[in-house]
């Protein structure tokens, strides 16, 4: 009697064997010659798993290694409207999609319903250590009987129900990649890139969830969005979710001068490198022009030094001592408010927290004292926290209500994202967001492309007040432009957990 | 392509300098070398191998460790709390500074200033930590890791390598397979032993896309490959589109006359004393069969067989040898099995009548090629007989 078509699951690919009668499968196949068998893509396991049962090949499947889950949900609460939609739209596009939702729209809950929809072992890959570590306590809130376990941040747990780093899952995809029947991607914008689509590539999940309130990439990879996930199943704006109300908030943008010796100092670095461009015919601006800046820098002594030359103006200006004193004076000003300060390089971070004492976040902070002095902000023990760009991402800190940006890279997402934040609050303070930069530098020029990208288009990334302190006035003349258009609804929201 | 450093004087005195530098700065952190080794840099253009020599100094032959008498992560706390409700400013991280020294001083039992806590604060963080111990290096051996490390550099973009392997004796194939398995590595082996052989390394999932997924994996097999005797190599790299005129594919060779040095130890002569001792024998046996050790490769799918010898006669025939000494079952069975899907009559096993092949499940009657027995040792003679019979 010939042996059933088995098969079996290999390091992020499907080894199909015998082959089957039939041809339908074999567009998803490809000989390998180095096994002698039939290989195919783990990512296409559902398709071809469909098509095999289609066609009523008996198979033997040892490719998953799936568990089931109880999951008895100890947060139950009354979805809202939006949420009960993308589900559903999720669901009946075949539990296959990317739900759009604005940031504090409780993504979370509703990755919750999915994982219960589908009650099998969950994997659920996250961009940074902190958003790891809440989404951890919230599945222990949510399922406190649940298997949950972590990977990355130097955890290696291996349980039915997972929270990863995006990087910790790239590096395992192989050995993930059949132990997890549902895919929860958070910001989902970060899986197309070449390291980290693997992920969802070497998997067998025939269930995948991705959520991202940006889907958008400047090197235009979100297309690839609808190959490793599947479909955008729902999408939905904050206007659309309580009628444009934003949170109100003033945009402080503070000008330093240099020092004249400063001021000096920093013309003669750029006079440095001009000159030396300006003989290479080298223009600055655009990626082509200073890659050639980095190539003629490393042939010779002259391009070296004008290298040199840049890379401390940049210093200069990024980190004079004059924005210090500009840091010490606001924070003087505005003791104890909860302030975040927020910093583009960790050596600023840790110049500020050595020099004024003030606990610092970076990627570096271990885990259990980045959960700490999130925990002493929170509680207000600690009143300012200094952090550079892991902060960035969806952590929530309500309670902080004045942020100060010493620098910045200029890119969109990121200065929203901290905006975001702090308008994240539920009293009903004023909340502020200085901006600290250095005047006529190249720094100035980030700056102002920032704020034009704020004006140009608006991003919905904002926290919605609760009703009683709803304001009808939108926020200040820098983002009196969000736009309005979206229906007035009445309906309130509040945070789903 | 990555640049070599030759072995020359000018280099030797830079790598001497270099490692001189690391051996005077045992008790300095990794931040204090830097610095050290950015002022050696200056405005040279010579900065990226200074930087590629430092690093392998600093990575693969030193070890930090911190130094601190309480945990930084604690102090921070104590430091942070006692700061919070002051505003910041200069002055009053003083204050805070020289009251948490007093209570150390008091709790450790010796005299702690306010900076000391300040140097403290982030003793646990990589730039902090202090040189502890230095294996030096001779500059030789600096340099040919230097460009062991470059060529693997190049191969961290490649999405497939192939090599060939020259006729070879002996070949010293085992140690490259092990590595290729502990890499995860795949391979498509084609050739015979007298021509050579051509070996596709990738991964699993090459199969369907290129991908750098295996770059690191195949440039950790390098230094492995550096013991096998005449090779050689052909990386497809794929380099990164930094510009629309990057290619989209390039190509790294590289063969047995390279001079690189592998930093791998040297896989073992012979896996056993039992072979060794045969290959002893054989030499002293007056014969037209000349002993070949680890010359041939039998692909089988997703594995290969590397008998330990091939037997050659003058007149052209020629025969295999593997030897089957002191196992556990799943292995023998392993064995067995891969001998029965090779298929080569050409093979001879020499088994030990001590194995308990029944209790690995392998009936003799099975066994589909030629067999000698043997009970302590494989004798020439034996193994002759065989060939002649």
């Amino acid at each position: 009697m010939a042996r059933s078509p088995t098969l079996s699951f290999d390091r992020g690919t499907l080894l199909l064997h015998p082959p089957p009668p039939g041809k339908a499968w074999i567009d998803y196949a490809t000989w390998d010659d180095r096994v002698e068998r039939f290989r195919i893509p783990a990512i296409r396991y559902r398709r071809l798993v469909e098509v095999l049962n289609a066609q009523g090949t008996p198979l033997l499947d040892k490719a998953p290694e799936f568990s089931a889950l109880t999951l008895e949900s100890a947060l139950e609460m009354t979805p809202y409207p939006h949420q009960s939609d993308a589900l559903a739209s999720w669901l009946a596009a075949g539990r296959l999609g990317v739900v759009v939702l604005p940031t504090g729209a409780g993504k979370t809950y509703l990755a919750q319903l999915a994982m219960q929809a589908i009650s099998l072992s969950t994997l659920i890959v996250v961009p940074t250590l902190d958003l790891m570590h809440q989404w951890y306590a919230h599945l222990l809130a949510a399922f406190p009987d649940a298997p949950v376990g972590l990977l990355g941040g130097g955890a290696h747990d291996n349980t039915p129900l997972l929270v990863a780093t995006y990087d910790s899952a790239a590096i395992s995809a192989e050995a993930l990649g059949n132990k997890y029947a549902l895919l929860v991607f958070d910001e989902c914008h970060h899986l197309p890139s070449e390291f980290t689509r693997v992920i969802a590539e070497y998997s067998l999940a025939p269930y995948r969830l991705g959520l991202t309130a940006t889907p958008e990439r400047s090197d235009g990879k979100h297309a690839d969005l609808h190959t490793l996930i599947g479909p955008e199943v729902y999408r939905t704006s904050v206007a659309a979710l309580s009628g444009s109300v934003l949170a109100k908030h003033r945009i402080v943008r503070l000008t330093v001068k240099l020092s004249a010796r400063e001021r000096q100092h920093y013309d003669a670095l750029i006079e440095t490198r001009n000159r030396f461009l300006q003989a290479r015919g080298i223009r600055l601006g655009s990626l082509t022009g200073w890659q050639s800046f980095v190539r003629a820098s490393a042939l010779s002594r002259a391009g070296r030094s004008a290298m040199l030359a840049h890379r401390e103006a940049r210093a200069l200006a990024f980190g004079t001592a004059g924005k210090l004193r500009v840091l010490v004076d606001l924070l003087a000003q505005h003791h104890p408010a909860r302030t975040l300060i927020f910093t583009d390089d960790n050596t600023m971070v840790y110049r500020i927290s050595r020099q004024y004492l003030i606990p610092a976040i970076t990627h570096k902070t271990p885990v259990k004292e980045r959960h700490d002095i999130l925990h002493r902000f929170r509680t207000g023990e600690y009143p300012v926290v200094a952090a550079s760009r892991v902060l960035n991402e969806g952590v929530d800190v309500p309670e902080a209500s004045i942020a100060i940006v010493l620098s910045g890279t200029g890119s969109r997402r990121e200065y929203v994202q901290r905006l975001g934040r702090i308008l994240r609050r539920r009293e009903g303070k004023l909340a502020v967001l200085y901006e600290v930069v250095a005047e006529a530098t190249s720094e100035e020029q980030v700056s102002r492309r920032r704020r034009q990208t704020v004006h140009v288009r608006p991003y919905q990334q904002f926290d919605l007040l609760e009703p009683g302190l709803r304001v009808a006035e939108a926020g200040d003349e820098t983002l009196d432009q969000q736009n309005r258009d979206g229906q007035e609804d009445d309906r309130s929201y509040r945070p789903s957990y | 392509m990555p640049k070599r450093l030759p072995c020359n004087a000018d280099n030797l005195v830079l790598a001497a300098e270099l490692i001189g530098l690391f051996r005077a700065a045992q008790g300095s952190t990794r931040g204090e070398i830097g610095g050290q080794l950015q002022i050696l840099e200056g405005e040279h253009t010579d900065y990226r191998m200074k930087r590629g020599l430092a690093h392998l100094l600093e990575s693969a032959f030193s070890t930090f460790e911190m130094h601190c008498p309480l945990d930084p992560s604690t102090l921070r706390q104590r430091v942070f709390m006692c700061s919070a409700p002051s505003v910041p400013s200069p002055q009053s991280s003083t204050a805070t500074l020289t009251a948490v020294a007093d209570t150390l001083s008091r709790e450790l039992g010796r005299d702690i200033g306010p900076e000391q806590v300040r140097a403290w604060l982030y003793a646990d963080m990589r730039e902090e930590q202090v040189l502890t111990s230095f294996e030096e290096p001779t500059p030789e051996a600096l340099l040919q890791r230097y460009n062991l490390a470059q060529a693997q550099g190049a191969l961290y973009r490649a999405s497939q390598v192939v090599i060939t392997a020259h006729r070879n004796d002996p070949g010293e194939y085992k140690l490259l397979f092990r590595y290729l398995k502990l890499f995860g590595l795949m391979t498509y082996i084609e050739g015979d032993a007298d021509h050579g052989f051509t070996l596709t390394i990738d991964g699993p999932t090459s199969l369907f896309t290129p991908s750098t997924r295996y770059g690191l994996a195949l440039a950790k097999l390098l230094p492995a490959l550096l013991h096998v005797t005449r090779w050689s190599l052909v990386a497809t790299l794929v380099p990164r589109q930094l510009s629309p005129y990057t290619p989209q594919v390039a190509r790294f060779a590289l063969d047995a006359g390279c001079g690189l040095v592998s930093h791998y130890p040297p896989g073992k002569l012979h896996d056993s004393i039992l072979e060794q001792a045969f290959a002893e024998r054989w030499a002293q046996t007056s014969t037209a069969w000349r002993l070949e050790r680890e010359v041939e490769l039998i692909p089988l799918p997703g594995s290969v067989m590397v008998p330990d010898f091939r037997l050659v006669h003058a007149d052209g025939r020629s025969c295999l040898l593997e030897i089957v000494g002191y196992w556990r079952p799943e292995y023998l069975r392993k064995k067995f099995a891969q001998v029965r899907r090779a298929g080569r009559q050409d093979l001879i096993l020499a088994v030990s009548e001590r194995l308990n092949l029944d209790g690995a499940g392998v009936k003799r009657e099975d066994i589909p090629v030629r067999v000698v027995w043997f009970k302590d040792r494989v004798l020439p003679k034996a193994v002759l007989d065989v060939l002649e019979g």
